[in-house]
């Protein structure tokens, strides 16, 4: 019982865990193209400049990081925690961004043209002068977000009001 | 009657206009000293978004700009034209430097706020 228990966590942990492989890195380079960091824990850390194009993000823990310009292009960062982060100036195009929580994150000039927005929680956030292009923001919350010269360029459905 | 009116909407104007800032470090401790204010210098640059935020409508906040008004001298200087003073460093702007007795830095604040949330951190720092 206990073997078929322990294989089973096992199993869970090789379905969930990100690569540690991934995660090494991207403490070392500081960059992580198409990397597998779901689930991981990237809390507190300085990703100033890094690029995660095309990289697996979702569930990652981006809390309080500092990530100024990091490049999100085309990454699946669904159900990716940005709380309180500071990412001015990040690209998020082409991105998976469904269930985001951006909650007081700083996100001043973000691109998100092409970005697929869902659910996201942007409630408190600064997203001034950040662009939106061809996105859908409706089921989207903007609680109190800044939205001080906010870009909407075409395409984009369920624009907020501030 | 008709100059009383005039006198009190110029007056109403002229607090709506803004905050006033000087630019130059030494002056304004010069006269926060006078006046018994610490001096709030703010590192920013006009093509900064989040820079001209602050200036158009935080400190356009009627508690945010009283609040600055009763207790510091507000420096305001350009990362394009003006250089730090020694012993202050920056990573990004806006920073808000807070100043007091001796040229000591008693504060800082990184990056631009919401109105309500910057006059927290003020009333944190002083």
């Amino acid at each position: 019982m206990k073997k078929i228990v322990y294989i089973l966590m096992l199993c869970a942990n090789l379905l969930l865990a990100f690569s540690a492989k991934d995660l090494k890195l991207l403490k070392e380079d500081g960059d992580c193209p198409k990397c597998d960091l779901s689930y991981a824990n990237l809390s507190g850390m300085d990703l100033t400049m890094s690029d995660f194009t095309d990289a697996n993000l979702s569930h990652a823990d981006l809390t309080n990081t500092l990530a100024h310009k990091a490049d999100f292009s085309r990454a699946d960062l669904s159900y990716a925690i940005f709380e309180k982060s500071n990412i001015k100036g990040a690209k998020f195009n082409d991105a998976t961004l469904k269930n985001v929580n951006f909650f007081e994150a700083r996100i001043w000039k973000g691109d998100f043209s092409n970005a697929n927005i869902d659910k996201c929680n942007f409630d408190e956030s600064a997203l001034g002068s950040a662009i939106f292009k061809n996105n859908n923001l409706t089921n989207s919350t903007f609680k109190g977000t800044i939205l001080y010269k906010t870009i909407y360029k075409k395409g984009v459905v369920g624009i907020p009001k501030n | 009657m008709k100059k009383t009116l005039f006198l009190i909407l110029f007056g109403i104007l002229l607090q709506a206009s803004g905050l006033q800032f000087e630019h130059n470090y030494k002056i304004a401790l010069q006269k926060a000293k006078k006046q018994n204010k610490e001096v709030m210098m703010m590192y920013s640059a006009s093509w900064c978004p989040e820079c001209n935020y602050m200036k158009d409508i935080v400190f356009k906040n009627s508690k945010v700009s009283r609040y600055l008004q009763k207790h510091f001298i507000l420096l305001g200087l350009d990362i394009q034209k003006d250089k730090l003073p020694k012993g202050f460093d920056y990573v990004g702007i806006p920073t808000f430097f807070f100043i007091g007795n001796g040229a000591k830095q008693i504060g800082k604040i990184i990056g631009g706020d919401k109105a309500s949330r910057f006059l927290k951190k003020l009333k944190a720092i002083k």
